[in-house]
């Protein structure tokens, strides 16, 4: 049977206490929600690229002033003749010029230098499923008619981004296991806070035959009490500011490429934080009131 | 046997013996005043009992279960088979009348329906059914002694102290809580009430404990 929820609220509340507890409820749950946020959003992207973009390689024709040499076009299909010719190649196509020039322009202001710039052909290679097909051997297989090209295995970029999204996730993890540590520690002060002033009615609960587990457990109930709410308006903070920021990184992190597991996933984990914080939270005060009653003579 | 104690002796911090070498041995049921002038180790002999303060030389036993040596747990299972009044009355502020008096009966885990339901009644049986919702704050000293004795009976304890009860209300308010103590002995609780009110005590015919200079000096404390 449950202690009166009155018992010691009050000194939760006594000095703004209460409003110190909620505001840092708050802030470490927007803090750790936004980070989780972030991550598992920023990790599902990449796992979208992953899957697109994983077994293709890209030849890069570079285009020749020279007007006596071959011309480009004619290169171009020597080097689509060689590729279709190898056996793990599934599938060849030349991107259009338009594209090309596309894939350019965000890099160059200036329309008339565009103009004047001597444009590359690229040509897209899809490796068979299990085959091994490196940049290398490409290039060696196009050496004897085309000395100068440039293979790119998109899977190279995509395992330095792979390594660059891992550093940061690890760095979120962390963020969070600090965001954590610091609720307890908080969590803990506050309770030994409100024990020192509640210490008569402690020791004259002790004397009416209360256990240090009822009175542990009413600490909990009085954490999650004051706790739900502000966690819950730290969460819908996070997600609002989370919701921005994929919209302001949208031509990077293209969100339209998650598929609605991946959104389930995202907002499985997000949910998740605003729960386990108060689950942390009401932990906290629970072993932190039996650990200073057990120390108590 | 209801209580033990073989050659206790309290000093405190400052080495100053407070309670020396007290031997008594009191049967079950009975009502016994625990008289001495202020400062003569009253209320530290009834600390011992509940098991507030240890003793520094001797043994000590309730319900034939030793206090000295008992666990936190052991401890708690003893203060449920125990009722205490306090001279300050020592009621939660912010909980009503019925909420202090319902205390003990939550802790031992009792259903809400019952705890009320009893609490209820003992309220009645003290005069205060109708000042259920009251806070501590609305209520007179006496009023909240009242309150007090029906949180200390609640859980049909077998033994009930009291440190000066009467001490802060008047005398007439006094007699009338003597009365419902002498009730609760009559239903079969025993009884220990420290007063170093005499005319208090001389209206009610029952065996003293006598303490002073840190002895007991009454001659009914060798029961064998
Ligand atoms: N916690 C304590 N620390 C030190 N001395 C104490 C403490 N409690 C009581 N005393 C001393 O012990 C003596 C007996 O006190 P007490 O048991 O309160 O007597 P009574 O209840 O008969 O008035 C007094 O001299 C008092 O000053
Ligand atoms: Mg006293």
């Amino acid at each position: 049977m449950a202690l009166p929820h009155k018992l010691f609220i009050h000194s939760f509340r006594k000095r703004r206490l209460g409003w110190f507890f909620a505001a840092l409820v708050l802030m470490m749950v927007y803090l750790a929600t936004f980070v989780t946020a972030a991550e598992v959003t920023l990790s599902a992207v990449t796992l979208s690229w992953d899957s697109g973009v994983q077994s293709r390689l890209t030849v890069e024709i570079p285009a020749i002033e020279d007007e006596s040499a071959t011309p480009q076009t004619e290169r171009a299909q020597q080097a689509l003749a060689i590729l279709h010719a190898m056996p793990s190649v599934a599938h060849v196509s030349m991107v259009s010029e338009q594209e090309t020039l596309g894939l350019i322009k965000p890099w160059i202001n200036q329309p008339d230098l565009l103009k004047a710039l001597p444009v590359p052909i690229l040509i897209d290679i899809e490796r068979k499923a299990g085959a091994t097909l490196t940049a290398e051997d490409v290039r060696q297989a196009l050496k004897s008619a085309l000395h100068d090209v440039r293979v790119d295995d998109h899977a190279n970029w995509l395992s330095d981004l792979g390594s660059f999204v891992n550093g940061l996730t690890l760095l979120g993890l962390f963020l969070i296991l600090l965001t954590a540590l610091t609720l307890m520690i908080c969590i803990t002060l506050l309770c030994r806070s409100v024990m020192a002033t509640e210490r008569a009615t402690i020791d004259l609960l002790h004397f009416l035959g209360a256990d240090d587990r009822d009175i542990a457990a009413h600490f909990q109930r009085l954490t999650i009490s004051l706790s739900w709410l502000p966690a819950l308006t730290g969460f819908g903070g996070a997600v609002v500011s989370a919701m921005g920021l994929l919209y302001y990184i949208r031509n990077f992190a293209d969100t339209a490429l998650l598929s609605t597991s991946h959104w389930a996933y995202i907002g499985a984990t997000v949910l998740a934080v605003p729960l386990t914080a108060v689950v942390i939270a009401s932990y906290a005060a629970r072993l932190s009131v039996l650990s200073t009653l057990r120390s108590a003579p | 046997m209801l209580l033990q104690f073989e050659k206790v002796s309290l000093w405190y911090d400052d080495n100053r013996t407070v309670l020396s070498d007290i031997d008594m041995a009191l049967p079950e049921g009975g009502f016994y005043f625990l008289t001495g002038p202020s400062g003569a180790g009253k209320s530290s002999l009834l600390r011992l009992i509940y098991g507030a303060e240890r003793p520094s030389a001797g043994r000590l036993s309730l319900f034939g279960q030793d206090v000295v040596n008992a666990g936190r747990k052991e401890l708690m299972n003893l203060r449920r088979e125990i009722g205490i009044v306090y001279q300050d009355f020592r009621l939660i502020p912010h909980l009503t009348a019925l909420e202090n008096a319902a205390l003990p009966l939550r802790l031992a885990g009792a259903d809400n329906e019952y705890v009320l339901r009893h609490a209820r009644e003992l309220l009645e049986w003290v005069g205060l059914g109708n000042r259920l919702e009251a806070l501590p704050t609305e209520l007179s000293g006496g009023e909240q002694q009242r309150v007090a004795i029906a949180r200390a009976v609640v859980n049909k304890p077998k033994l009930l102290l009291a440190d000066e009860p009467t001490g802060n209300v008047d005398d007439e308010t006094a007699v009338k809580l003597f009365h419902l103590f002498d009730e609760m002995h009559k239903m079969g609780t025993a009884v220990i009430l420290a007063t170093h009110q005499q005319h208090l005590t001389e209206k009610f015919k029952k065996p003293g404990l006598r303490l002073k200079g840190g002895r007991l000096t009454s001659p009914m404390t060798k029961v064998a």
